[in-house]
């Protein structure tokens, strides 16, 4: 791999992909652009990147189908380019593996402090990590043998299904989580719907684990999507 | 109320009775039992098809008593002498009971069928009216569908250059910014920074290209176009298309095959430039560069019209998607398969709004197969005017001294 992490832009609006090849690439980024799902499968395989940035609406293989092929084969983080509108094809991509999202039209800034950021979550857990005894990212360490959490080295007192919220938090910090996702991981396939249950715990574990727990810093709300777990406030 | 019937069924099977033997005993010296026997019965059946088999009943038994009081001897008592009189009465008895049997049965079937038939249209009412509703909804279903179709397909040809815009702007903004969002400042060499500026400024134009499109075809939809007509040589229309649409079909061979004797139009040259335009546009972006663009104009001589056409090498359009090409919004490559799978570089505006026009002018605008059965030609109709009020100057032009096919083009 060389020095400059490598970004695939999957987009078929052909100003869109050359705005974003010339403004990644001034950030030292190499990049490469597929116009279709299609195409950006075949770079994925000849070329490796570290993240791919993708368009959601596309012909051939859109987005969606994209982010399950490419999770499917690959851990690498993927960002989604939605708009307003696409809110549902957005929520399920980030339940197909896409880790964030953008919503057009987006400030280059925007997208490459997301760019940053999952690229540094990426090279922060790599896959062994998982059955480490100990998770640590920001303010955040908990010891999953003994069940014990500590924010900024102090514990705080969790009880079962608040530990499993935050321990999920915690190993997907950076990433938005679905609502789907989260209450799937935590409760169990069957509880998928119960969009309430999520609300109530997350409220829960704001109060035990948030500063000020009405404007929230660790466990942030992406509206009508889930939540977000920044570890580093 | 079926108890109000009955009881004047009975009211009445008695007064008919009475009213009968009342008549006939008038005549009871020159009368025989048969018709005193018949004339009842004729009663009997009466009340038995008004008012039922009870009421008929009644009235059978009181004909019995009544026939049997009255007229057979001796008279004036219940009791019968001959044994053929006590035959005759029983014969009326069975007789009247077994009529009024029947005959009320008959009703009963009648008015079930009546009823049965009343249900069923009824039914039939109740389900043309849900039906009625149902396409409704139906239809406002569709319109709405239609409508947030519309909407989307407004929204992403609008959001679509604003992306480019707006990552552009933040890019080059970046640059001079004092405190860089990212750690390092961020120096843009020129190429990048021209990059950025061209793709402004193109997709500048491209949002304005679409907001024309927009309020020409709002114009058009509202019925406010308004032509300037006058009296224009078909070849200057061409030509001055072809001039504007020079830079877009540059890469492709543009020939021009003009009849020379086309008379003169009473049109708005400019509403048909823009149309000739649009379709030069067209064939030139579905078909691959340094393929041929066909453009002929000529007389219809059946129809009164001139005919133009613009013809490409392009992979055609289906039949099925001849008509709804010419619908706002649509576009063929992306909405109708029939792309190569790319996006569409069209607003989905141009056909909408070139039909306007045409149809303003009293024309027809229509798509069909290529000459040689590959490609598309669109052809638009203009009405030829009346040559009467042609202004002299106009009409020794038309009279042979047209420009002829040869067109400068760049």
């Amino acid at each position: 791999m060389s020095q400059q992490p490598r970004i695939l832009v999957v987009d078929d609006e052909p100003q869109i992909a050359r705005v974003l090849r010339t403004g990644l690439k001034t950030h030292g980024y190499d990049v490469r652009v597929a116009a279709d799902g299609i195409s950006a499968l075949e770079t994925f395989n000849d070329w490796h990147p570290d993240l791919v940035v993708t368009d959601l609406a596309m012909p051939n293989l859109d987005g969606l189908e994209l982010c399950r092929r490419l999770r499917a084969i690959s851990p690498l983080p993927i960002i989604v380019l939605s708009v307003r509108g696409e809110e549902k094809t957005k929520v399920e991509a980030l339940d197909a593996g896409a880790d964030d999202y953008v919503t057009k039209p987006f400030g280059m800034d925007e997208l490459l402090a997301r760019v940053r950021a999952q690229l540094r979550r990426a090279t922060a857990t790599p896959a062994g990590e998982a059955s480490a005894a100990v998770l640590e990212v920001g303010d955040f360490r908990v010891d999953l043998d003994a069940r014990r959490v500590f924010v900024r080295e102090s514990e705080v007192h969790l009880t079962p299904k608040e530990y499993d919220l935050l321990v999920h938090f915690v190993r997907h910090a950076g990433k938005v989580l679905t609502h789907r996702r989260l209450l799937g991981a935590v409760w169990g396939g069957n509880y998928t719907e119960q969009g309430e249950y999520l609300r109530v715990f997350v409220g829960q574990l704001r109060k035990k684990i948030e500063p000020n727990p009405s404007t929230p810093r660790y466990i942030l709300t992406e509206p009508w999507v889930g939540y977000r777990f920044n570890p580093d406030s | 109320m079926a108890f109000e019937k009955s009881r004047t069924g009975y009211l009445i099977a008695g007064a008919g009775v009475a009213t009968v033997t009342a008549a006939l005993h008038l005549f009871s010296g020159h009368i025989n039992a048969a018709t005193v026997a018949l004339a009842l019965l004729l009663v009997v059946l009466f009340v038995a098809t008004w008012w039922g088999a009870r009421p008929a009943v009644a009235a059978s038994v009181l004909g019995v008593l009544c026939f049997n009081f009255f007229f057979l001897p001796p008279f004036g008592t219940l009791t019968v002498d001959a044994w053929d009189n006590w035959i005759a009465l029983l014969a009326f008895l069975i007789t009247a009971v077994t009529v009024g049997q029947l005959s009320a049965h008959a009703k009963r079937r009648t008015e079930e069928a009546d009823a049965g038939r009343r249900e069923i249209e009824r039914l039939y009412e109740e389900l043309r009216d849900a039906f009625e509703r149902a396409s409704h909804a139906e239809a406002l279903k569709r319109s709405e569908k239609l409508k947030s179709a519309l909407l989307d397909a407004v929204t992403h040809d609008i959001r679509t250059p604003l992306t480019s815009i707006k990552a552009s702007v933040s890019t080059l903004l970046e640059e001079l910014r004092a405190k860089p969002f990212d750690g390092q400042p961020l120096t843009l060499d020129v190429e990048t920074k021209q990059d950025m500026l061209e793709v402004i400024d193109e997709e500048c134009d491209r949002l304005n290209r679409f907001v024309e499109g927009l309020v020409e075809l709002a114009r058009i939809e509202a019925g406010e176009l308004h032509l300037r007509r006058r009296w224009g040589a078909v070849d200057e229309i061409v030509t001055a298309s072809l001039a504007r649409a020079g830079s877009l079909t540059r890469g492709h061979r543009v020939r021009v095959e003009m009849e020379d004797e086309i008379p003169v139009v009473q049109v708005d040259p400019r509403a048909v430039a823009e149309v000739l335009f649009t379709l030069l546009d067209n064939a030139a972006k579905y078909s691959p560069e340094g393929t041929g663009i066909l453009v002929t104009a000529e007389r219809d001589e059946d129809d009164e019209v001139i005919r133009i056409a613009v013809e490409n090498e392009g992979q055609g359009i289906p039949a099925a998607l001849r008509e709804r090409v010419f619908d706002k919004f649509f576009r063929a490559t992306r909405d109708g398969d029939a792309g190569d799978g790319r996006r569409p570089k069209g607003t989905g505006m141009g056909l909408a709004v070139a039909k306007g026009i045409v149809e303003a002018h009293g024309g027809r605008i229509w798509i069909e197969d290529g000459k040689e059965g590959a490609g598309t030609r669109v052809v638009f109709t203009l009405p030829v005017g009346d040559a009467d009020e042609m202004p002299e100057r106009l009409a020794e032009v038309a009279s042979g001294a047209a420009v002829s096919g040869e067109m400068n083009r760049p």
